[in-house]
């Protein structure tokens, strides 16, 4: 039963809660700008103006391998990392953490946008087209591909549904810590060896002088660049086919939903 | 002498004959070090000679050997950083610094380490503008000397790594910090400061070696009523930058010190400093004896994008038109390989010689004539080269044996913003900042430079453009790393790949040369690791 104290209380909690979340993302958002001048102040030199890296790293990755939560972000930030290279560069307030953190943070999402489908007919869609044998989700499916357990919270509906049509337009950059500082990530790359061979893979890493690959059985292949014929990166490709012309636009939405849906995405 | 250095004296030889030990009394002087390439086993200051060429007259490891180069032992550095050092080589010691400020004597034939000296670094101390990182000592006499990010210069003696005297250079709770290595001449150890992201006032400063006294301070900023204090708008300034971060050069016959300057602060926001800023992005010829300004040539007038001109003033002598020249040669952060004479400043010739969309030309003096409209902006303006330069801190290499001019070359681009910039002291003071071009889009070269006209003779590409200095030698050879950790070996004449090794980690530093009992040996920084290596 409710009583009308209920009710009021009820009200009051209501309001109260409002007034909290308006203030929360007011604070939030000024945070944000905050976050992005400081930003640009202290870090955009080695981090680039949006975080896309130059002669640090790349922090528009979604996940900071050494800022998995932002507890340790905040001590990052806070201390910086003179082992690896990034200095502390001067002694900062609790609140321009707080703000830098948001900031941050921001740089490896992209904003949710509102979505069609329905995510469980997108996982029925998933599995029949036999994404897991390159796909690995919450330990399961084949390792050829990228990861997609916490996809949803990285990449926005609209990248993925890129993605799914056209794979090879829109290869990830700075999801892994391999290679790094905006390298196109499964990038397609035609090898012709000494003797004729041809093979083709997806490249795992690269120096001047070698090329670390992956074929399409996923074994790793390396070479010496200069004891193979040719070496071509076929940027625009992927070894994912392209589901633009194979799937109807319902099962698009599903699948973009049942992805978005990984990892919590809102 | 008198009567105590006498008995001192025979004491000494006293304890030599009973002992039957010679010890060794070599005493670094600054003559010395002006003949370095008279004593090629040594390496006795940054850039292995004053006239910073990077280039050893030992040729042991040739193009017939090289190919059988191998580790002969390895330092790994006490505490992990970015690892950018060149040592020094003097009497059967390397000295070398680890980050971000310490410094080591290793026996040089066997790496092990011989003392060590870490300075106490404040944890609120403020480091604006680089890694916290140290390249290098300078030895003179029988002492090291070190500057710290914590604005500190400090001579040590070369025997024990005890402290002789500690001063402080500037303000680090102004974001005053030093990464250079010094640089030592006859009763003068000079030094330059880092902190232009911080809105600093840059200098250079010279000290007295023995005392640690400063003998003059020479700004790179002129205040009002000095000259050039017209190309600056109000009180700009006092926050003006032009840091001194890099080590410059020497010519003992012309008695002229050059000293290249970084970029105005704000760094991409120039609306505060309406004009050229000087001595901002330039070369000053400074009179050693007194810090007095003999020439300047600005490279990048009013700079917008960060390019300092903190890079190695090369010298050597050469004829142009039948006349015998000095010259000073620079490949600039801004793109452009310049010749510059170092007598007068009278500039001489500029050529690209990495991608650049900036230029449209110079006039007769070297003005360049900027492309309009590739200031930053809000929205983001893209511009080559990178906003780290086509070049940067670390060192090209001349060969004399050549007359080639070796440049790491960065070919990058970068979408340059503007930002608002309102200072504080100790805070950072930059208007902006850039999104780089980097990864697949970007690449880096080994180039060789005919040196008088910087037209280009040979390249070797590498994957993506890191901070590797070069190191040329006698033995027709230029080693250099990567940013992978790759390090290599060329053909000096024709850029053909000779040897290389993967080193596990990252190459930020400069190659050097050295000798010990008739054997050469090249060392290069990679990682957290030294590597010396030679030939069996």
């Amino acid at each position: 039963m409710i009583t009308m104290r209920g009710v009021r209380r009820g009200v009051l909690t209501f309001i109260l809660s409002a007034a909290t979340c308006v203030s929360a993302a007011a604070q939030s958002s000024s945070d944000l700008a905050a976050g992005q001048q400081l930003f640009q102040g202290l870090c955009s030199r080695c981090h680039g103006i949006d975080g896309t890296g130059d002669e640090g790293p790349n922090l528009n990755r979604p996940n900071l391998h050494l800022a998995p939560d932002d507890a340790a972000l905040r001590v990052i930030i806070r201390d910086g990392l003179p082992d690896l290279g990034m200095p502390r560069v001067r002694r900062l307030q609790d609140d321009e953490i707080t703000a830098l953190v948001v900031f941050v943070r921001s740089l490896g999402r992209t904003a949710p946008s509102v979505q069609a489908g329905n995510a469980e007919n997108g996982s029925a869609v998933f599995q029949k087209l036999g994404c897991a044998t390159c796909h690995i989700i919450n330990g399961a499916g084949g390792s050829l591909g990228p990861e997609l357990s916490g996809i949803g919270a990285h990449r926005s509906p609209k990248y993925l549904r890129g993605a799914v049509l056209e794979p090879g337009a829109s290869l990830p950059k700075g999801v892994l810590p391999i290679p790094s500082r905006g390298f196109d990530e499964f990038l397609l790359v035609r090898i012709v060896t000494r003797d004729g061979k041809e093979v083709r893979g997806l490249r795992i890493n690269e120096d001047s002088f070698t090329i670390q690959l992956k074929d399409t059985k996923n074994q790793f292949l390396s070479f010496r660049k200069s004891d193979v014929r040719q070496i071509e990166k076929e940027f625009g490709k992927s070894l994912m086919p392209g589901y633009r012309d194979r799937l109807t636009g319902s099962d698009i939405d599903d699948l973009v939903a049942y992805l978005s849906s990984l990892g919590g995405a809102k | 002498m008198n009567i105590r250095l006498v008995r001192t004296a025979f004491a000494s030889a006293l304890v030599v004959m009973a002992f039957g030990y010679v010890p060794t009394l070599a005493q670094v002087t600054s003559q010395r070090i002006a003949r370095a390439d008279s004593e090629p086993e040594s390496w006795l200051t940054y850039s292995g000679n004053y006239q910073s060429q990077r280039y050893s007259p030992l040729n042991q490891i040739n193009r017939q050997n090289v190919g059988q180069l191998r580790p002969f032992w390895m330092y790994q550095i006490r505490r992990a950083g970015v690892f950018e050092t060149s040592p020094i080589v003097a009497d059967g010691v390397m000295y070398l610094t680890e980050p971000p400020s310490t410094v080591t004597a290793l026996d040089v034939r066997t790496g092990r380490p011989l003392w060590t000296w870490t300075p106490t670094i404040p944890d609120d101390v403020i480091i604006i503008g680089s890694p916290p990182v140290n390249r290098g000592v300078a030895i003179l006499d029988d002492m090291v000397f070190a500057g710290s990010v914590a604005g500190h210069l400090t001579a040590l003696d070369a025997k024990s790594g005890a402290v002789r005297w500690d001063v402080t250079v500037e303000d680090n709770k102004h974001a005053y910090y030093l990464t250079l290595a010094p640089l030592a001449l006859d009763g003068k150890i000079i030094v330059g400061v880092s902190g232009a992201e911080a809105g600093i006032r840059g200098f250079v400063d010279a000290y007295d070696p023995k005392t640690g006294r400063r003998l003059w301070r020479t700004f790179t900023v002129p205040a009002p009523g000095e000259p050039g204090s017209d190309t600056w708008k109000g009180d700009s300034w006092k926050t003006g930058g032009g840091s001194t971060w890099l080590t410059g050069s020497f010519d003992p016959a012309l008695n002229t010190l050059y000293w290249m300057t970084g970029n105005p602060g704000p760094d991409w926001n120039g609306d505060d400093r309406l004009g050229d800023n000087l001595y901002t992005c330039s070369v000053l010829a400074l009179n050693p004896a007194d810090g007095k300004l003999k020439w300047h040539f600005q490279f990048t007038p009013h700079d917008t994008h960060d390019w300092d001109s903190n890079q190695i003033p090369v010298l050597f002598d050469a004829p142009i038109n039948g006349r015998a020249r000095k010259l000073l040669a620079v490949a600039n952060r801004n793109a452009f390989y310049y010749l510059i004479d170092r007598e007068t400043g009278e500039f001489i010739s500029a050529t690209a010689y990495a991608k650049q969309t900036w230029n449209d030309g110079f006039t007769a003096k070297g003005r360049p004539i900027v492309k309009p409209g590739l200031d930053p902006t809000l929205e983001g303006v893209t511009v080559f080269p990178n906003i780290q330069g086509a070049s940067n801190w670390y060192s090209p290499s001349y060969s004399p044996q050549t007359k080639l001019f070796y440049q790491f070359t960065r070919e990058m681009s970068t979408t340059y913003y503007k930002g608002a910039a309102k200072f504080k002291v100790g805070e950072a003071f930059t208007g902006g900042g850039g999104r780089a071009i980097n990864g697949d889009d970007a690449y880096a070269a080994v180039r060789a430079l005919e040196s008088m006209t910087g037209k280009l003779k040979w390249e070797f590409k590498l994957l993506s453009p890191g901070m590797d200095g070069l190191l040329s030698t006698a033995g027709g050879l230029v080693f250099g790393g990567a940013d992978e950790g790759n390090f290599f070996a060329l053909d000096a004449e024709n850029g053909k790949l000779l040897w290389d090794l993967q080193l596990g980690g990252s190459i930020r530093a400069n190659p050097m040369s050295f000798g010990v009992d008739d054997k050469q040996y090249v060392a290069i920084a990679a990682g957290w690791t030294l590597y010396v290596f030679g030939v069996p």
